[in-house]
């Protein structure tokens, strides 16, 4: 980097984290690198499986071109080593003597029948910690049991509630459930290493991802314990009259105008919608309009949607948004990813950082930071390592020569 | 065997003033590992939570929200109004105790108490302050409001969720509150911890709830970026592979998740299916075919399994390798599911008001520290008098006066 002065500090300078894991486990390993830990991507010779993932640079496979990879293991080094090798095997139990955190996401037991489960790296080096992310967990009925990212949605609960209440239940956008354990995988290693640097002693987390996901399942749980009821999916677009979802001339917004009482945002509506000389408005100024009851039916919903949309069909989401604001009326766009790329509180926040890739002439453009640091600013330190890049480096800083490194390359053992 | 360790958090003080969704759910990990933290409220303009449902019988109260209680398990809670000229001078020294302040109210409103991040770091040199506005502290619309709902609109979550030729559907939840912005506060405190054990100094961690949710859709954006590709909603269909999607099983609104990954999986599938004519045709034999024509396969595949119960079919395809999960519904979850019983992830605990409810505990275990929540939530004010006296060594006569001036509304 050409930045001129002193670098800024990173937070988790100094931490060592050897990440193997898979699509479950390396947006973790990106939290950590991300902050400035020195992350060392540990891949099978072939590659790791989030290389196979598309979206891929101009929609052609390749290990370099997934970026699905690219994005998730920014700042970290890369190097290839077949664990089902005995010599990859004690080049690896030599390589957690040096760490702090190892994150995995393999079945409960693969890192045992290897000699590197946690037991064993702790006899070298007892403040190292270990992070198992898996579908279900270390142990229990279900803790063999095979799972993928729809799998997760549906058997933590969140499944249920997405969608529409006259169709099958629809996934969360994005690998949620994956995100949801990598996301508490990140958390809970970090609350193991700061207690390992605390007493000098590391331990074994065990993440779940079915466990995680209920975490998402707002009052759900509470609802049927207390109440009795399993809440369903959402009705349609509007909750309440005035609350919900609802066409503009580029796409949707959402409108939170719910009409109890003297709510301020109902009133606030109404007289815009009056300002702006929306036919039929005053239908909407009678007593029922108070009535939470009414609100909730069909013909409240209908009327408003009718009338509201008549109107809003006219207005961009932008212009919705911004005079819905000046009026102090919660309303917000229903944003695309193209929306957010312009989204203008997000320019100036400068959210959105150059991506940079061998095969790309120009930088591009992909999320940041996801929170401004004042003193340890969050930092994508280098692009996602080409496989086998680091393999030379990394085992020379812990003494293996650069011609056995070449051996063991010829063997097959590192890549 | 070694003896229960202190929580890794134990010893830290948590000035919260933390309220409704993404907020409490990030001030819950501090608690329930190990820190104290005392969640500083008003009945002047109650956390909105405690007025939403679920109740304890259904019957409204402040203290009767199952909602509020699961964000709020292990803390503890005092009432200040801070409108109050003399809320300001209690505070200050609670947070020359502390180690974090955390907020999530609109930007500008804790500026407005006298306790922004500089007023604090005054009163706390070396302070951690999270503030978790909706737009973060700076820019054109960092005044521009709105709540755990339009957060899942404007991230763009709720858009790329459904059915492409419907209305977006999001995940039915506020989505970017329960995981998204609390695990990343959480991180981003925690980091910040670190570097203050390493340096002594405190920083301020300016959140805007909108960017975590980005940040778990990079490739999403990269794709449009890169590839010039506008994704949008895709049902329950993966990139590239099926049959992958949610079945209709036995019962009024059950489901059944099947996700098949290679031609091993299919092979496996169509052997639980005792191998009907169908299923051999050729044209279903390699992943690219089944993916064209997965509109076909997935409504054979739903004939199949619409009859049969969707937990035994899941034993029944798990059994030959398959991934599959029964859709769970909040019933399943919290009475059924034996593996969420084995890891005690519902975890109840007394109430005085409630009695005994439910609660989240964490999503993990650790090998040597308990993972449990350690109280149940506070009820409104429960322990003002005590915080106030014996962490800040106000007198029983300076509380009642300050009691009488309606300070600790």
């Amino acid at each position: 980097m050409t930045s001129t002065g002193k670098a800024a500090p990173a937070a988790l300078e100094g931490l060592r984290v050897l990440d193997l894991s898979g699509p479950m486990g390396n947006y973790t390993g990106k939290l950590f690198a991300d902050m400035g830990a020195d992350v060392v991507l540990v891949e099978p010779p072939g590659g790791t499986q989030l290389r196979r993932e598309p979206p891929f640079i101009g929609d052609v496979a390749g290990v370099e071109r997934s970026l699905n990879f690219a994005y998730q293991n920014t700042s970290k080094r890369g190097i290839c080593l077949d664990l089902d090798t005995a010599s990859g095997q004690q080049l690896f139990r030599d390589l957690a003597a040096t760490a702090d955190l190892v994150i995995e996401t393999f079945a409960p037991g693969w890192m045992d029948a290897r000699g590197i489960g946690y037991e064993t790296l702790a006899r070298r080096r007892t403040s190292i910690c270990m992070a198992s992310i898996t579908p279900f967990g270390q142990t229990g009925p279900y803790a063999q049991m095979q799972a993928t990212d729809l799998v997760g949605l549906a058997m933590g609960g969140l499944l249920h509630m997405g969608g529409y209440r006259d169709a099958a239940p629809t996934q969360a956008h994005g690998d949620q459930a994956f995100k949801c354990a990598a996301m508490y995988g990140g958390v809970a290693a970090m609350l193991a290493v700061t207690d390992a640097e605390l007493t000098g002693q590391g331990q074994h987390v065990d993440i779940s991802m079915q466990e995680s996901v209920t975490l998402a399942l707002e009052n759900a749980a509470q609802t049927y314990d207390l109440e009795g009821v399993i809440r369903q999916r959402p009705l349609g677009d509007q909750r309440f009259a005035g609350y919900g979802l609802f066409e503009c001339k580029d796409g949707y917004i959402f409108l939170g105008s719910r009409g109890i009482g003297n709510s301020p945002a109902w009133s606030r509506s109404m007289q815009w919608f009056k300002d702006e000389g929306m036919v039929g408005a005053e239908r909407l100024l009678g007593p029922e309009w108070s009535d939470l009851e009414y609100l909730k039916g069909d013909e409240a919903r209908d009327v408003f949607a009718e009338l509201f949309m008549n109107w809003s069909r006219q207005h961009t989401k932008a212009w919705l948004y911004s005079e819905g604001q000046k009026r102090g009326i919660p309303l917000a766009p229903v944003s695309t990813p193209a929306d957010l790329l312009e989204n203008p509180q997000l320019q100036a926040r400068g959210h959105f950082v150059p991506f940079t890739h061998p095969l790309l002439e120009q930088a591009a453009s992909m999320p940041g930071a996801p929170y401004v640091m004042s003193g340890t600013p969050w930092q994508v330190r280098r692009p996602a390592p080409a496989l086998g890049e680091h393999t030379v480096e990394v085992l020379n800083e812990i003494g293996v020569a650069r011609d056995e490194v070449s051996r063991l390359v010829s063997m097959g053992v590192a890549a | 065997m070694n003896a229960p360790r202190k929580l890794p958090l134990a010893g830290l003080l948590v000035a919260d003033f933390c309220w409704i969704g993404a907020g409490s759910y990030t001030t819950k990990i501090f608690g329930d590992m190990g820190a104290d933290v005392i969640k500083i409220e008003t009945s002047t303009r109650l956390d909105s939570l405690r007025l939403a449902g679920p109740y304890k019988d259904g019957k409204p109260g402040v203290n009767r929200s199952g909602y509020f209680a699961d964000r709020n398990s292990s803390k503890r809670g005092i009432t200040i109004d801070m409108k109050h000229p003399k809320a300001l001078g209690v505070i200050r020294k609670l947070i020359a105790k502390s180690d974090i302040v955390a907020n999530n109210f609109a930007a500008g409103v804790m500026e407005k108490f006298g306790l922004g991040p500089e007023d604090c770091a005054k009163m706390k040199p070396d302070i951690i302050y999270l503030a978790m506005s909706m737009q973060g502290s700076k820019g054109p619309q960092r005044d521009f409001r709105g709540t755990g709902s339009s957060i899942a609109a404007l991230t763009g979550i709720q858009y790329l969720s459904g059915l492409p030729d419907r209305i977006p559907a999001g995940t039915g939840t506020n989505y970017p509150d329960h995981l998204p912005n609390p695990c990343h506060a959480a991180f981003a405190l925690l980091a910040a911890l670190r570097h203050r054990r390493r340096t002594g100094q405190g920083q301020f961690i300016d959140f805007a709830q909108t960017e975590p949710m980005l940040s778990l859709m990079g490739p999403t954006f990269l794709d449009l970026t890169v590839n010039g590709r506008l994704q949008d909603r895709r049902g329950s269909d993966h990139p590239w592979a099926a049959p992958h999607g949610v079945y209709p099983a036995a019962g009024k609104d059950r489901w059944i998740a099947i996700t098949v990954m290679d031609d091993a999986q299919w092979s496996a599938l169509v052997d639980a299916m005792g191998s009907p004519a169908w299923a051999l045709e050729a044209r279903w034999q390699t992943m690219p075919q089944r993916y064209r024509d997965r509109e076909e396969l997935n409504r054979l595949l739903g004939e199949w399994t619409a009859k049969q119960d969707a937990q035994e079919l899941m034993q029944k395809l798990q059994a030959k390798g398959v991934p599959a999960g029964a859709v769970q519904d909040a019933h399943d979850v919290t009475r059924v599911d034996p593996q969420l019983a084995h890891r005690g992830h519902w975890v109840r605990l007394p109430h005085a008001e409630m009695g005994e409810s439910l609660y989240n505990n964490l999503p993990f275990r650790f090998s040597r520290t308990p993972v449990q929540p350690t109280r149940p939530a506070p009820l409104l004010g429960e322990h003002t008098r005590e915080i106030l006296r014996d962490m800040l060594g106000l007198g029983d006569a300076e509380i009642d006066a300050l009691e009488a001036e309606q300070v600790l509304k």
